[in-house]
């Protein structure tokens, strides 16, 4: 393949990941999954009943597996046993998948809320009505992007990765599940709930559950949470997995044999070092809580 | 957590039987028709795995939950793929899913007993849950990759599922089977029937999804036929779901509403 061509393929696959990355955050947030979801699960136990989506399928990174798989797999039927165009076949095949999602989300949020009926939680159907094809949605995005970035890698006239189709889509969704869960969430599981509370202050266990309550306006909804996050999370997510995707397929790319290997090294040791600087700086610029005259360094 | 209606032997005998006739039914009958009926016994052993999540998660396993299904179908796969394999080393295919399941039962007895006495966790049920959760990723495995191939014979597994990669949506859909009813209905007002309808529904879509890759495997009309009993099955056990979250929920199951009165 050409260098200019094979340079091309890596661009537009890390284009897609960063719009799979970033809809996949978003699709989260809606659902309250993963990371903020324990404090989501805790509200009503601690007296506070809420409005709020409670998507708990599995962790992130095994529901997005599934769907990414689900999709490939049936692209893949569609595109041995019928002929399909590979694009009409991936749309069809995300769109299986984004089914799977609203009734995998259907099931969690009925099961979880008739769980606690003891402590006053109802099930409420607007809440499923409304966030559902949001839901849906978003993880149609996420699949279509993650399955089609798979074929570019999977078919043997463009990357011609060995492993099969639906193998790699699914990898790639558990990495997907796994970054949104660790970049993404903290946006909503750190900062959209304890936005109130001064740096470095730590959260008092009577505080728990406090954040399913009050949004800007009114009793907080899982669309305010994904219209917060929609500002920064959601896009970090998508930058943190574009760049996945674009460098560990530039670098082997643009190298081969023990250089590429070098390349990707020098690149995780940049990163590592960039990063604690970053917090470095950002514990001595809002320091420590005000109050606290402690000499442990922060 | 109520008293169960379903014993955990009642649980396991069901799964355990019908899982492995509905395998050699349709892995020795050689009629692609009855494909289907490997996905029926994985259907089963889906809910054995659920109830034993359920049994074993119970115990304040919270976000262990999602782990504890994905290491079934971990346990499971090998104990498949080495019982097929054996089958065909000895040229005996129809030992094959009960070298598995064998296997499956060791490994798990093996990881329930180091959990317990290495790692101490000294949860009481947790050596016979994770035997009864290896052997239903062994079932679930095997059952759907039968109905996919339509075969019980290695080479044709090997080379039609696992290098194709549908084992893929079946392996991430067997472990949801089995995680995802307890994870799903997690507090204190869980119920076991309601759990265990929620398997069966879970168990169907995977079956669908097996019948969806099966088109492209063994024969059009096989994988259609597993695509219509799945989603039947699947309707009638989601609306059961349905009705019996409505008996749970009580007069909390409402279209639309402010917070329960003394929330705000």
């Amino acid at each position: 393949m050409e260098p200019a061509m094979g340079m091309g393929l890596v661009a537009l696959m890390g284009a897609a990941a960063t719009v799979a990355g970033c809809s996949e955050d978003l699709e989260s947030d809606i659902g309250s999954q993963s990371n903020p979801n324990s404090q989501v699960q805790l509200a009503a136990q601690v007296g506070y009943p809420h409005r709020i989506f409670n998507k708990a399928i599995s962790g992130e990174p095994p529901s997005n597996a599934m769907y990414c798989a689900v999709g490939a797999g049936v692209a893949m039927v569609l595109i041995q046993s019928v002929n399909a165009s590979p694009l009409l076949a991936i749309a069809i095949g995300a769109f299986v998948a984004a089914l799977l999602n609203g009734v995998f989300s259907t099931t969690a949020y009925m099961g979880r809320n008739a769980s606690q009926t003891r402590f006053n939680q109802y099930v409420y159907l607007d809440v499923l009505r409304n966030q559902l094809l949001s839901l849906m949605g978003h993880a149609y995005i996420t699949t279509f992007c993650i399955v089609g970035l798979s074929y570019v890698m999977w078919h043997h006239d463009l990357i011609g990765h060995p492993f099969p189709f639906p193998v790699i889509a699914m990898i790639w969704g558990l990495a997907v599940g796994a970054i949104g869960s660790s970049t993404g969430d903290v946006h909503y599981g750190a900062e959209r709930e304890f936005q109130d509370f001064k740096f470095g202050a730590g959260l008092n266990a009577a505080d728990s559950g406090n954040i399913t309550r009050f949004a800007e306006a009114g009793i907080r909804s899982s669309m305010d949470n994904a219209w917060f996050c929609s500002k920064f999370g959601g896009p970090v997510t998508g930058i943190a997995f574009g760049m996945t995707v674009f460098l560990d397929n530039w670098r082997s790319t643009a190298f081969s044999g023990w250089t590429a290997v070098v390349v990707g090294s020098a690149i995780v040791l940049a990163l590592i070092i960039y990063n604690r600087q970053i917090e470095t700086y950002a514990r001595k610029k809002y320091g420590p809580y005000p109050e606290y005259a402690g000499d442990i360094e922060a | 957590m109520s008293e169960p209606a379903e014993t955990a032997n009642q649980v396991d005998a069901k799964g355990i039987v019908v899982g492995l006739v509905g395998i050699y039914i349709a892995g020795i009958s050689g009629i692609p028709y009855l494909a289907f009926l490997a996905g029926i016994g994985a259907i089963f052993a889906t809910k054995m795995g659920a109830d034993a999540v359920r049994r074993v998660c119970s115990y304040g396993i919270g976000t262990g939950v999602p782990s504890i299904g994905m290491l079934a179908l971990g346990m499971g796969i090998i104990a498949a793929m080495f019982g097929l394999a054996i089958g065909k080393m000895y040229k005996a295919v129809f030992i094959g899913p009960i070298v598995g399941l064998v296997l499956a039962l060791v490994i798990g007895f093996v990881v329930g007993s180091l959990t317990n006495k290495v790692i101490k966790l000294n949860i009481p049920v947790m050596e016979r849950c994770l035997t009864e959760i290896a052997g239903a990723g062994v079932l679930v495995l095997t059952g759907f990759s039968v109905m996919v191939a339509g075969s019980m014979d290695f080479t044709v597994i090997v080379e039609k599922v696992i290098t194709t990669g549908y084992i893929a949506p079946i392996f991430i859909l067997g472990a949801l089977g089995i995680l995802h009813p307890f994870n799903a209905s997690l507090g204190p007002d869980e119920t076991q029937d309601r759990t265990l309808v929620h398997a069966y529904s879970c168990g169907a879509i995977a079956m669908v999804i097996g019948g969806v890759c099966s088109i492209a495997v063994i024969d059009p009309i096989a994988g259609i036929i597993s695509i219509v009993i799945g989603l039947a099955i699947w309707y009638a056990t989601f609306m059961g779901f349905v009705r019996l979250v409505k008996r749970d929920a009580g007069a909390g199951y409402v279209g639309t509403g402010l917070l329960p009165p003394g929330a705000m």
